[in-house]
């Protein structure tokens, strides 16, 4: 999500969620907390930007979690912002299986769990999804469960089907351990105590005579989590059913073992079983404090161990599973031998609310396989999308920028809403970071038309031409104040950006840090992008009110991810490479020679400059 | 995007179909292009591999189905699955949506593909794979045969797995009618 820390895609536009803001109480010191401190010849450049403290810092360790690309935004028009994935309710319209596809009812969902009972397993080895194979002649059974991709086959754990249906319940009834028929008919132990001889006193209408104490063969042996799922399930029940027959629900003194059971402080040795009987409480000081103590005791290399060594000595190395094969497990195995076909796990669809306000911003059709919404309220239909091209696209790479050369980008304005809009843009004249970019936007303030029909434009050309009273740059060659191009609802504006030198990697400083990481090679630039329009007011009675034009504004921080600046030394000797700012190419940027571009500035100042762009190559 | 090709390179049908002259199109009787699908040079589209049918038996002609605004990219291949069954061996028809991209050199054996799917370059879809609407598969995928791809997933690996939902704006982000005008 953070720009850098994806693969290199360039070039990149994100928009800061301000959602981030709201959750910061302290107030945000100047000098960023997180980023790294400035190197001491960058001083007077960091002291600069001070001034403009509510510069977006793209590099700072919280923007990682508040940059979004615009798809992925949405927008609540009672607030009138930009929600995130971070500041949006999810609410889950359905439960279905992404293999099957059918829709699993929520109630079904939490008695049989997240998994599709159906015949829909994926491979345990590479996670592609299985099919129902038969191994006989013409169709016929035995069946196995067939990985496609890489040919993995239940057969080889040693698991065939009779019948090609119900698979999850054939393989429940096969994986289901021997001794698990045993611990749920005969022992009742408490399972997790081996002093469970305790629940005896606890429960006396029960009886002593289901309890059995566990021995000590037993106690050692690593129970399987079904097993284990099991006794607990037996255990709970046991209480469950011993609370509603005895005293334990409704009398007063349940209310006090309940109190001892947290605090320790009552009814003497009762609450003080039970507490050891539940949650691994001992009250070992006697003095009504609870302690923790482990159940797992410390695990010694036993005889087991040494097995598993001489097993993994065995198999070898393939035999062993990978991390994420172990971890898609529940029992976690450590051979693939041990691997079990993994039934689907189901997917949602989910509604989401603004957090803020509750109301619903996005609503999608119940049906699993539809991809409709019956409301869908995305930030692409209310803020302007900006795009970022090259200036001239011939043969440039956008991970290897020259570093001291001015390179030109079209940074493209798109107006989504059926109201002209004035855009403000600005942007500090160094990016953030320790190795400032030097950037200039040649025309920060400028309209861009309505979203109107194509048609309606057609039959407008004639009675009015506002596009054509508007200087094209791109026509008139680049001048200060005036847009690049502009079409029905989009404006075009040149963005100049002059990449630093950089140490080379490998380069080591005084403190044996690198002087140079990969992160500061990206080139990413917060604008900082203002809307301004008026449009119709709405109406609660639904109609619009023919006068009433209300003036409404938005502002919003983007970051550009223009391109990696490359290791390759200018093919121009530069002196004073170190010192960015001297080693600023001739351009125009030193006649507009401003700190700050933006907020009608410089822009206005030197649109009498008329520059000649390829004078300055 | 691709670059304004010369002209004369596509021969464009009523329905607005754009098919390159080099590209390679096998029993174009089975083959339904729903319009203003492009066709790139290279491109392979195997409409001679349909189902086998008893002599006597009359049953639909259709190998392949394209609907409208698809785009495949150069070299990219259709060919539709098959597979034995009751011991005789025979292809099945294959369905696209509108709104299918298919990048370069991927070979795609699908039984299904909804609308609005951007296949990558360099993929391969295995046969009868079922890919719902709204899908973005990566660059290099190797989808398994018989795989369901459900609506808004994104889908990356060999073998491909879904590893992330799309937004809800993954209609508008997949559309391909610009991409037809540029052509």
């Amino acid at each position: 999500m953070a720009p850098h820390l994806t693969t290199y895609s360039f070039p990149t536009v994100h928009i800061s969620c301000p959602c981030d803001e709201s959750i910061a109480i302290t107030p945000k010191s100047p000098t960023k907390p997180g980023a790294p401190a400035a190197p001491e010849e960058d001083l007077d450049e960091s002291e600069e930007e001070e001034e403009e403290e509510e510069t977006f810092d793209p590099r700072a360790p919280r923007s990682n979690f508040s940059l979004f690309p615009l798809d992925n935004l949405l927008y609540c028009e009672d607030c009138k912002q930009i929600r995130c994935p971070r500041c949006v309710h999810d609410e889950i319209v359905c439960f279905f299986c992404p293999n099957c596809l059918f829709e699993v009812a929520s109630s079904t969902v939490k008695t049989d769990g997240n998994r599709c009972t159906r015949n829909c397993f994926s491979c345990p080895i590479c996670f592609a999804s299985l099919v129902v194979a038969p191994t006989g002649e013409g169709q016929a059974g035995p069946y196995i469960l067939l990985c496609n991709h890489c040919l993995w086959s239940s057969a080889e754990i040693g698991i065939e089907f009779e019948k090609p249906t119900s698979i999850t319940t054939q393989l429940a009834e096969k994986l289901k351990p021997p001794a698990l028929a045993r611990a749920t008919t005969v022992s009742f132990t408490s399972p997790l105590s081996p002093v469970s001889a305790s629940s005896e006193s606890y429960f006396p209408s029960m009886g002593a005579p289901t309890i059995i104490t566990p021995d000590d063969e037993e106690d050692k042996k690593e129970l399987s989590p079904e097993e284990r799922f099991l006794r607990l399930k037996a255990h709970y029940a046991q209480q469950r059913a011993g609370a509603g027959t005895d005293e334990y629900g409704s009398s007063p003194g349940a209310l006090s073992r309940l109190m001892g059971l947290y605090s320790g402080l009552g009814s003497g040795s009762r609450s003080r079983s039970f507490g050891r009987g539940i949650g691994g409480f001992s009250n070992v000081g006697g003095k009504g404090k609870l302690e923790w103590t482990e159940w797992d005791t410390v695990k010694e290399i036993r005889d087991d161990e040494e097995e598993l060594i001489e097993r993994i000595k065995e198999v070898g190395f393939l035999g062993t599973t990978n991390k994420e094969q172990r971890i898609a497990q529940n029992h976690q195995p450590r051979f693939i031998r041990d691997l079990r076909p993994l039934a689907a796990l189901l997917r949602t669809k989910r509604s989401k609310r603004c957090r803020a306000c509750r109301h619903i911003l996005v609503k999608p059709e119940s049906k699993p396989t539809n991809i409709r919404f019956r409301i869908k309220l995305v930030a692409m239909n209310y803020i302007p999308a900006l795009s970022i091209s090259r200036l001239d696209p011939t043969a440039f790479n956008y991970i290897a920028l020259t570093p001291l050369s001015t390179h030109q980008f079209l940074l493209t304005i798109t107006n989504p809403l059926f109201d002209p809009i004035n855009v403000t843009l600005a942007t500090p004249a160094k990016t953030p970071g320790r190795y400032p970019s030097t950037v200039t936007i040649l025309c920060p303030t400028f309209e861009v038309g309505a979203n109107t029909e194509v048609w309606e434009e057609a039959l407008q050309t004639i009675a009015n031409q506002p596009a054509a009273t508007i200087k094209k740059g791109r026509k008139t060659g680049m001048l200060i104040g005036t847009v690049w191009d502009l079409g029905r609802n989009w404006t075009t504006v040149v963005i100049e950006v002059v990449p630093p030198l950089l140490p080379l990697p490998g380069e080591l400083g005084e403190d044996g840090n690198e002087l140079a990481t990969e992160d500061d090679r990206l080139v990413q630039i917060p604008v900082s992008v203002r809307v301004v329009y008026e449009t119709d007011l709405e109406r609660d009675d639904g109609g619009l009110g023919k006068e009433a034009k209300e003036k409404r504004e938005h502002t919003y921080w983007s970051v550009l991810g223009l391109g990696r600046i490359s290791e390759k030394m200018p093919t121009k000797t530069v002196e004073d490479a170190a010192g960015s700012s001297a080693a600023r190419p001739m351009s125009l940027v030193s006649v507009a020679g401003k700190g700050v571009v933006g907020r009608g500035g410089a822009g206005e100042e030197a649109s009498g400059g008329r520059v000649n762009r390829h004078s300055v190559r | 995007m691709p670059p304004k090709q010369t002209k004369g390179e596509y021969i464009e049908t009523d329905t607005g179909n754009k098919v390159s002259r080099k590209s390679v199109i096998l029993g174009s009787q089975n083959i339904i292009l729903g319009g203003k699908t492009v066709i790139q040079a290279d491109c392979t589209i195997r409409g001679d591999l349909r189902r086998t049918v008893a002599p006597g038996q009359h049953s639909g002609n259709v190998a392949i189905a394209v609907g409208r605004y698809c785009f495949l990219s150069r070299s990219s291949v259709l060919r539709p699955p098959g597979r034995t069954h009751q011991k005789t061996f025979s292809y099945y028809p294959m369905k696209i949506g509108d709104h299918v991209f298919v990048g370069e050199g991927s070979v795609v054996e699908a039984a299904l593909i909804g609308s609005y799917v951007h296949i990558a370059k360099d993929c391969v879809i295995g046969k009868f794979a079922i890919i719902k609407d709204c899908v973005r598969i990566e660059e290099g995928t190797v989808i398994a045969p018989n795989t369901v791809i459900p609506s808004f997933s994104l889908v990356s690996g060999r073998p491909g797995v879904v590893i992330d939902e799309l937004p809800e704006t993954a209609q508008e982000g997949l559309e391909l009618k610009n991409i037809y005008r540029m052509i």
